[in-house]
């Protein structure tokens, strides 16, 4: 699966510019150019020139070579920038994937919460495959092109040196190209090993006072050393067939040499003179030679570290979604069509259409039902929610409250359609809580997402509200301080409670008649917190809040106390009376507690 | 001689075989490369006039390719051998001494730095007879071949000076040039990954709002500035190159011009004209094999860094067992750095709590009760016995520590609770104790979930950390902050489970939270890293000053 997506990048970025393609081996005719004239200059230079008592035709020649040299340096320089043409897009290519993939995996149903430092790699990686490519494309081509020249060059010199030569060198190519698969699984397999190691040295050297305080220090020791182990013998494997490639470079390179020398008394016999023995060395020792060995490289090394880089890539960013426009459809209906909805939004006979279809639907009501609902993180996993049964009137304000761990965040999730149920129903006013349009609803998480762009923007990011609006809400919600509506916002600079009263802003300036309020106010002071609170009722519509603070709870209409298995529901005064956790809990809440 | 000289000779000497194949291999290759031009020149002057000794000539030829081939081929698996075998003894000795040595080394060294000396440097030291190989093997045949081409004709020589002198140049020109356009470079990249990782944290936010698409565009928004830098890279790179690229061949074409003439006047032979066309590409490559001796002096400073590792000292273990007892633990005249006990007894199977301000040595007097820290002077006792002359897995079987940040080791959370444990029969238990069991339970795979794939919260790898210490520590366990990320709710569940462990083994808790010090049965206090007071937490709170390490104002 992923291996396809791989050769569909390669393909894509070599194929996508046929232009730089042309390019390309215009450029690259000439700068294979010496490797053609190499021999037989220096032939002709010998034999018609300096041996034939004519230095000046001598000089001509290799004036002639030298102006060629010349031309296929300059040639060489835009050979590189057409293979930079071609690599850069396929850089653009992979870091595109790289983000979206990181999105789609952060935001995808079952994410608990991203990993930064994967994608980091991933971004590192990106380099190493652009550099890879290149250096591939270019020793790939740079060997066919000089291999076309030596062979033309030799047949116009000497048709009877390249009779001598080519069998050789064939033969060293072939052995290379025989040894390469083993090659490739050895170097991966080092990489692979290389990789490990690393990771449990850093794991050890992380955890040093906890091995040491698990009294582990054999059995972490003994782990890591065979990591070492397992390294050295993936080493040894990569010496050993680099030197069976060191070989096959040597046949090609050295035999075809020997093989002309053998030869010599055949070709002169044939009329062949000093110079064009000396002249065909030149093809091998100067062109054919150094052309196989750029190849190995080229091959060995650059092959391989793309393969790995391409591997990591595709296999961090996660699956690439299919052909259809990642955007789902949105086929929604004003709150004033009421129930004549056009979609049969209940009954579970209609089909089920898939996630990129999905069609989105706005909710007649902003009432949370859930019925039966019971879910899990995985098949093996207990379940967070148990057959629970909630409903949340139109208009009214629900706190939940409980330890961390208990399922708050997992039921907003739920409610917000993040989350889809293993068994029961979520749905707000009617319709299943995932096919909720996003304007039905927000949900705003304790972590406050704040981008780089200005105030007005982050603050217009889930509707079009005027300038006017944006300033009225930002009095109302005490969030008149944070700077000017054009002015660009650096999230790194903001406090925490900065950044939540931008998206607590940009949530009341939503049209989303449902509020999902996930400890978006940890980072508030209590006053702040109630004042938001306050303005949320204000602002009309369902509003369900994920306690940070009990004080919370004393505003809500009502209180879903989650603890583990027990989930009780009630006002804050009964259930002050007929829980004894609830009442524990208020005994001991203490307002000064962040985290 | 300096340490890490001694760990180089230390490395070639106890390398094995395969220093001496990469001695022989090397000069042997060197000579062969050396003669290669010669040989073949003769071969064709030989072959060309049909002299008798032709063949032998040609014979000859082959040989020295063979030879060359060879050590080439040998030389390589030489190489690539030498440094595994090196660099596998040389990591295993400081994985040991690393781990002998504990956290006094995460003082000295920081984790990424440790990893650094253990992984690439030890590789680099490991090189040290390679680089020495390298170095004759790339030294000989230029060398020899100016001294060949000089023989020849010492005009040739002079050319080929002043064309290295071009070179060196180029190449200096050059990489002045890439430096600071790479810097550019990375300011759009290190923009464009800013601006991810601000979506990524945002992940729910755009989840909910369904805006992933737009978000992807806006984190490619630089993407075409990146490419305009990128390319401007590969153009400093390309004209560097045109000047790089020229300078060989045209030096070797002015040697063929030179020797030309020399031909056409008589005195070289075509064969001398081809080998001294040889000479001076071989010779251009003096650079290069200057570039070679960089390697041993790398080798030299990776071998420094890491004995600079195997010098730091461990702590010595006796053999000594534990005899029977309640845990107490004994602090006798005890003094570290910022920290003076004095003599203190924690009577054993009780709950003390040690309390102070932030700075006040409670983390360092927790760290001497379990032996992580050493005390510059006295002796901290264990049911009579001093810590250090404690057989160390009996050591580690009798104290367990919890931490405020613990670090997890071990593939999954199962493994990360179990760690050193022979036995993991507990771990359900421990974890139920430490109020981590729902959670796990919760997690795709239970307590078979890798650690690696799933991110945990501060009060989730605190719980972990506790239930791992409750696995373990038969007669003393110390708490060094270890629940300070828990919410209200679960800290009393964790504080009442311990409060009521039956086995009573001597608990040391240090805490910031009054409830902590409250359901103590002892408390220490510690103030500017000494002993203020100790005793039940109802008498010392008549203090104003011990309410005060509370925030408990004066009323």
């Amino acid at each position: 699966m992923t291996g396809g997506i791989r050769s569909r990048l390669l393909w894509r970025a070599l194929r996508r510019e046929p232009y730089q393609l042309v390019r390309l081996g215009g450029w690259s005719v000439l700068e294979a150019a010496p490797a053609f004239l190499i021999g037989l200059a220096v032939a002709r230079a010998i034999e018609d020139g300096f041996a034939a008592g004519r230095p000046e035709t001598g000089l001509a020649w290799l004036a002639a070579l030298g102006v060629t040299w010349a031309v296929a340096a300059f040639a060489a320089r835009q050979v590189v920038l057409a293979v930079a043409a071609i690599a850069e897009p396929f850089r653009d290519d992979l870091l595109a994937h790289v983000v979206r993939g990181a999105l789609r995996t952060a935001t995808a149903a079952h994410a608990l919460r991203p990993d930064s430092a994967a994608v980091a790699r991933a971004g590192l990686q990106v380099e190493l495959a652009r550099d890879a490519f290149a250096a591939l494309v270019t020793t790939l081509r740079g060997f066919a092109f000089t291999v076309i020249s030596v062979v033309l060059g030799l047949l116009t010199l000497a048709p009877g040196a390249a009779a001598l030569v080519l069998p050789p060198f064939a033969a060293g190519l072939g052995l290379f190209l025989a040894s390469l698969p083993r090659l490739i699984r050895q170097e991966r397999a080092y990489l692979v090993a290389d990789e490990e190691l690393t990771k449990a040295m850093t794991s050890m050297s992380l955890g040093l006072r906890d091995i040491v305080a698990c009294g582990a220090e054999e059995q972490v020791g003994a782990r890591v050393e065979d990591h070492v182990g397992r390294q050295a013998g993936a080493a040894r494997a990569v010496a050993k067939v680099t030197a069976i490639r060191t070989a096959a470079l040597a046949v090609g390179g050295w035999l075809p040499v020997v093989c002309l020398l053998a030869g010599t008394p055949w070709l002169v016999r044939d009329g062949a003179g000093a110079g064009v023995v000396v002249g065909a060395l030149a093809y091998v020792t100067q062109s054919l030679a150094p052309a196989l060995g750029g190849l190995v490289q080229g091959l060995g090394a650059s092959g391989v570290r793309l393969a790995a880089s391409l591997e990591r890539i595709t296999g961090s960013a996660g699956p690439e979604p299919g052909p259809a426009s990642p955007e789902p459809v949105t086929g929604s209906v004003g709150p004033e069509a009421g129930a004549a909805s056009p979609e049969p939004v209940t009954g579970s006979a209609a089909p089920e259409p898939g996630p990129t279809t999905t069609v989105r639907v706005l909710p007649p009501v902003a009432e949370v039902e859930l019925r039966e609902v019971t879910f899990a993180y995985g098949p093996h996993a207990d379940p967070v929610l148990d057959r629970f049964d909630l409903h949340v009137r139109e208009g009214e304000r629900l706190a939940v409250v409980g330890p961390s761990g208990a399922g708050k965040s997992t039921l907003a999730a739920l409610v917000s359609g993040l989350l889809r149920p293993d068994a029961g129903e979520v749905s707000v006013g009617g319709v299943p809580a995932h096919r909720v349009d996003r304007r039905g609803r927000v949900l705003i998480p304790q972590e406050a997402y704040v981008f780089r762009g200005s105030l007005l923007e982050n603050l217009a990011y889930l509707g079009d509200p005027s300038r006017s609006e944006i300033e009225a809400v930002l009095a109302v919600l005490g969030a008149d301080r944070l700077g000017d509506l054009d002015g660009q916002v650096d999230p790194a600079a903001l406090s925490a409670g900065q950044r939540q009263l931008i998206a607590l802003a940009r949530a009341y300036l939503a049209p989303a008649r449902l509020v999902v309020l996930d400890e978006a106010t940890c980072h508030l002071d209590p006053a702040a917190e109630a004042r938001v609170e306050a303005a949320f009722a204000e602002r009309g519509g369902t509003l369900i809040v994920v306690a940070h603070r009990l004080s919370s709870a004393q505003r809500a209409d009502r209180v879903l106390l989650m603890d583990g298995a027990r989930v009780q529901l009630g006002t804050h005064d009964e259930l002050v009376r007929i829980s004894p956790d609830y009442a524990d809990l208020v005994g001991h809440w203490k307002p000064e507690r962040t985290s | 001689m300096r340490a890490g000289d001694r760990l180089v000779v230390e490395t070639v000497r106890r390398g094995g075989p395969w220093p001496g194949v990469l001695a022989v291999t090397t000069l042997a290759g060197a000579a062969g490369e050396l003669a290669l031009p010669y040989v073949m020149g003769r071969a064709v002057d030989a072959l060309v006039t049909a002299q008798p000794g032709a063949v032998s000539w040609l014979i000859g030829c082959a040989g020295v390719t063979a030879v060359v081939a060879l050590c080439e081929s040998f030389g390589v698996w030489a190489r690539g051998a030498s440094g595994a075998h090196a660099a596998a003894r040389l990591r295993r000795g400081i994985l040991r001494h690393v781990l002998g040595v504990g956290q006094a080394m995460t003082r000295r060294f920081p984790a990424g730095e440790l990893v650094t000396r253990a992984g690439l440097n030890a590789e680099e030291t490991a090189r040290a007879p390679e680089a020495v190989a390298g170095t004759l093997g790339l030294l000989v045949p230029t060398l020899g071949a100016l001294v060949a081409l000089t023989l020849i004709d010492p005009l040739l020589t002079l050319a080929l000076g002043v064309g290295l002198v071009l070179i060196l140049l180029v190449l200096r020109s050059f990489l002045r040039v890439t430096t600071t356009m790479a810097g550019d470079y990375q300011q759009v990249q290190g923009e464009i990954a800013a601006r991810l990782l601000d979506a990524l944290e945002g992940a729910r936010t755009i989840a909910s709002a369904g805006t992933g698409a737009e978000e992807a565009r806006r984190i490619l928004g630089p993407l075409p500035r990146l490419r305009a830098h990128g390319l401007r890279m590969w153009r400093a790179n390309a004209t560097a190159g045109v000047q790089a690229g020229l300078v060989v061949p045209l030096l070797e074409v002015a040697v063929l011009a030179v020797g030309g003439f020399l031909l056409a006047a008589g005195e070289l032979t075509v064969g001398e004209l081809y080998a001294a066309a040889r000479y001076a590409v071989l010779g251009a490559a003096l650079s290069t094999s200057l570039g070679y001796l960089g390697g041993l002096a790398r080798a030299r400073s990776a071998a420094g860094r890491l004995a600079d590792v195997l010098a730091v000292p461990s702590g010595p273990h006796g053999g000594r067992a534990l005899p029977a007892g309640s845990g107490t633990v004994e602090f006798r005249g005890v003094s570290a750095p910022g920290l003076s006990v004095g003599d203190l007894v924690i009577p054993g199977g009780t709950v003390t709590a040690v309390v102070g301000r932030s700075g006040s040595g409670k983390s360092l007097l927790s760290a001497l009760a379990a032996r992580l820290a050493e005390p510059d002077r006295g002796t901290v006792l264990l049911d009579g016995v001093p810590l250090a002359e404690l057989d160390r897995a009996a050591l580690r079987r009798a104290v367990s520590c919890a931490f405020e940040r613990p670090v997890l080791v071990g593939d999954t959370i199962g493994e990360a609770i179990g760690l050193g444990l022979d036995d993991d029969s507990g771990v359900p238990a421990a974890a139920r104790a430490a109020r981590a069991d729902t959670f796990i339970r919760r997690l795709p795979d239970g307590y078979a979930t890798s650690l690696a794939l799933t991110p945990l919260s501060g009060g989730e790898r605190q719980r972990i950390g506790l239930a791992r210490a409750f696995a373990r520590g038969e007669r003393l366990l110390v708490l060094d902050d270890a629940t300070s990320s828990l919410d209200t709710i679960t800290e009393r569940q964790v504080g009442r489970a311990l409060t009521a462990e039956s086995h009573g083994r001597t608990r040391l808790v240090v805490a910031h939270r009054l409830a902590t010090a409250a359901r103590a049965d002892l408390v220490v206090w510690l103030e500017d890293g000494v002993v203020r007071a100790q005793g039940p937490h109802h008498e010392l709170w008549a203090d104003p000053c011990y309410r005060a390490v509370f925030g408990v104002e004066e009323s």
